[in-house]
Order: structure tokens, then C-alpha cells, then sequence
């Protein structure tokens, strides 16, 4: 069984002659040392010695692809595009946030020049997206929400209540009943939960 | 501190130039934008005569909690209608935000009582900046101290002041 401690880098794990260095180990004067801070793997394989690895993380992490849909929160909006932090992959929660921006034609699919970000996102909504490219140097992905099931699903109004959808444009509050602009996804029927 | 509210007229100073877009102070907690394209005859090739330090009167396109505010030179028929750049010469100076929406209402006697005085040139921000210019610097500083005065004086008190500086 693969016994797991915590390790930190540069610690000297054994001896070259007990196991061999695996990943996010080097080997150094006969010693086997740790190249990572993270947990101890110590794999027994049958022909020959041992083989000991430090790995970070216990699951790899999981990365968006071009086409998947993500579950995202808007941090800022611009009259040219909105920021969001891309929370979910599909129905997994990530551990750290990555960055992500929809593009003001982006957003609709039909009558892209008339799109106005503040009538279709504000910060702090949740929206879902579908990520169409991996992004340039910043590692900002490109998301769009050109579709009829995709965009906001979550919103709160100026009163701080959830908002409900009228349509694919309007969200009202229940308790103001004031009516706020949003680019409202149609989510399948199974999914609402009242 | 002035809020930015859609459709208010303001006088904001020039202070960046980047490109196509002007960056301008408006008295907010932020920078408002202003595009090159957002005068009375402004095409790409026709570039509006626009300096860091120029003084502009606009108005808000754009204006809410969520974004950065963004200014235009221009109503909505394509017009200028009074707003741009503000000539050479001339005094800025601040007064509080209840004195000028005072100015502002119609028949004010301030206003009336002053022009009885020099004729002088007058733009009203809403964002608490207000720009004068009369014939002779000290004319203008004479109407700068009295509209100063006015945010706590009286009307008797005014009316005294005024006495006072056209017996002069």
C-alpha cells in the first residue's frame, strides 16, 4: 500500500539503494531527494528496487476544453467584454478559479451589434458558458453564450433578492418587482429545482 | 464627492491622451472616458483639437455603479449644443453641489443680479465646477469671489456686495 506523507522539497527521502527516484524526485550523492512539497508515493514494483514519487495534488487537475460548458461568476463588466471566474467544469467543482471573458459579440447569437454588457451581465451573476477558445498569453479562456441555453442563471437585484426570469431578456425581483436586463439562459426543465 | 448620473452635464479636465480615447476627471472616485469620435463633426480623419489640461463640457453616456463612466461632446440628434472644448483663458473653481443645482433653476436671481454687473461668459458643471471669464481678470475674479460667497451669504448680503463692488 502506498504509504502518504507530507514532504517538502529538498528533503532527503532514501538512499539510492533502498528505492529509485520517480517524479518530483532527483538524485543527488547516492541520496534520493524530494524535488516538490506534496505527499509521499511509494510504489513497490516487482523487478528491481522500489520506485518513490512526490506528487502535489491527488487527482490531476481538470482543464476546460474548447466546447465544454462552464459554470462561471462575473467579476467585471466593460462596454467591450465581461471577466468571469470560471467556477464549475460540466458538474465539477474546481479547486482553483480560472479566468475567462466574453466577448461583447459573444454574448448573442443574432443582432450582435445592438448588444449593450450592462443589459446582458453585471458583476456577480452566474452564467453558463461554452468555452470556444483556450485564450491567448494571459490564460483569459474565451467563453461565449451564443446559445439559448446558455447565459445567466443566477442573478440578484439592486435589493439583493434573486431575481427571477420573465423572459429571455428580463429578470424581475419578487420583492421590488423592479424589471433588470439580463441575457437569461433557458435552462431544461429537469434542472429547476423550486 | 459627485456621483456620475446618466445625462448630467459636466465640466471635466483632460488628463491622459491614449490613442483614440481622452481620459478625463470629472470630481468622481473614477476616471471617465471620452472618445475622439464623440464631437460635432468628428470623423477618423478629422480629429477633434483636444490637449492634456484642456477643459471639456459633456455629458454622461454611461454612468452606473458597474462600469466606468464615459463622456460625449455630442447629444443624441448628432449636435453639440454648447458642449466641447472650453475656450482659452477663463477661471475654474469648485463650489458644493446644492449651489449649483440653485444656479441652475430657472430665473435665478444670482445669475440675473450679476449680469447687471459685466457682461461675463458662465459654464455650470454638475459635478460642482464652475467656469467664468469677463472681460478684465479682475472683473472675473470679482464675479468668482461673489458666486464663492453665495453658498452662505443672504440675498441682503448679496445685494449689499454687489452695491458695494458696482459703486466702485
Amino acid at each position: 500500500p502506498p504509504v502518504s506523507a507530507a514532504r517538502l522539497a529538498g528533503e532527503r527521502l532514501c538512499s539510492s539503494g533502498e528505492a529509485s527516484g520517480g517524479s518530483g524526485t532527483y538524485t543527488r550523492h547516492g541520496f534520493v531527494y524530494a524535488s516538490l512539497a506534496g505527499c509521499l508515493r511509494r510504489s513497490g514494483a516487482e523487478s528491481g528496487l522500489p520506485v518513490v514519487s512526490v506528487v502535489r495534488d491527488a487527482e490531476a487537475q481538470l482543464l476546460p476544453d474548447v466546447g465544454a460548458v462552464v459554470t462561471c461568476k462575473v467579476c467585471s463588466i466593460n462596454s467591450r467584454f465581461a471577466k468571469v471566474h470560471i467556477l464549475y467544469i460540466g458538474s465539477t467543482p474546481l479547486k482553483s478559479t480560472f479566468r475567462g471573458t466574453i466577448r461583447r459579440e459573444d454574448i448573442r447569437a443574432t443582432e450582435k451589434d445592438k448588444v449593450e454588457v450592462y443589459k446582458s451581465f453585471r458583476p456577480g451573476d452566474i452564467v453558463l458558458a461554452k468555452v470556444i477558445s483556450l485564450g491567448d498569453a494571459q490564460s483569459n479562456y474565451l467563453l461565449s453564450t451564443a446559445e439559448n441555453e446558455l447565459g445567466v442563471v443566477v442573478a440578484r437585484s439592486e435589493a439583493g433578492v434573486q431575481m427571477v426570469p420573465i423572459s429571455w431578456c428580463e429578470m424581475q425581483c419578487p420583492r421590488t418587482h423592479t424589471k433588470d436586463f439580463r441575457k437569461v439562459a433557458r435552462v431544461q426543465p429537469q434542472f429547476l429545482q423550486t | 464627492q459627485y456621483v456620475p448620473v446618466k445625462g448630467d452635464h459636466v465640466i471635466g479636465i483632460v488628463t491622459a491622451k491614449t490613442g483614440d480615447l481622452f481620459k478625463v476627471d470629472v470630481g468622481g472616485s473614477e476616471l471617465a472616458s471620452l472618445s475622439y469620435l464623440a464631437f460635432e463633426g468628428a470623423t477618423k480623419r478629422n480629429r477633434p483639437n483636444v490637449q492634456v489640461g484642456d477643459l471639456i463640457y459633456g455629458q454622461f453616456l454611461v454612468a452606473n455603479k458597474d462600469m466606468e463612466p464615459e463622456l460625449v461632446c455630442i447629444d443624441s440628434s448628432g449636435r453639440a449644443s454648447g458642449m466641447g472644448v472650453i475656450g482659452q483663458d477663463g477661471f475654474l473653481f469648485k463650489v458644493s453641489l446644492g449651489l449649483i443645482r440653485k444656479l441652475l433653476a430657472p430665473k435665478c436671481e444670482i445669475i440675473e443680479e450679476l449680469s447687471q454687473l459685466y457682461p461675463f461668459e458662465l459654464v455650470l458643471g454638475m459635478n460642482g465646477r464652475i467656469w467664468v471669464k469677463a472681460k478684465t481678470v479682475q472683473q472675473t475674479l470679482i464675479i468668482v469671489n461673489i458666486l464663492e460667497a453665495c453658498e452662505y451669504m443672504t440675498a441682503e448680503q448679496r445685494k449689499q456686495a454687489l452695491a458695494k463692488v458696482s459703486g466702485n
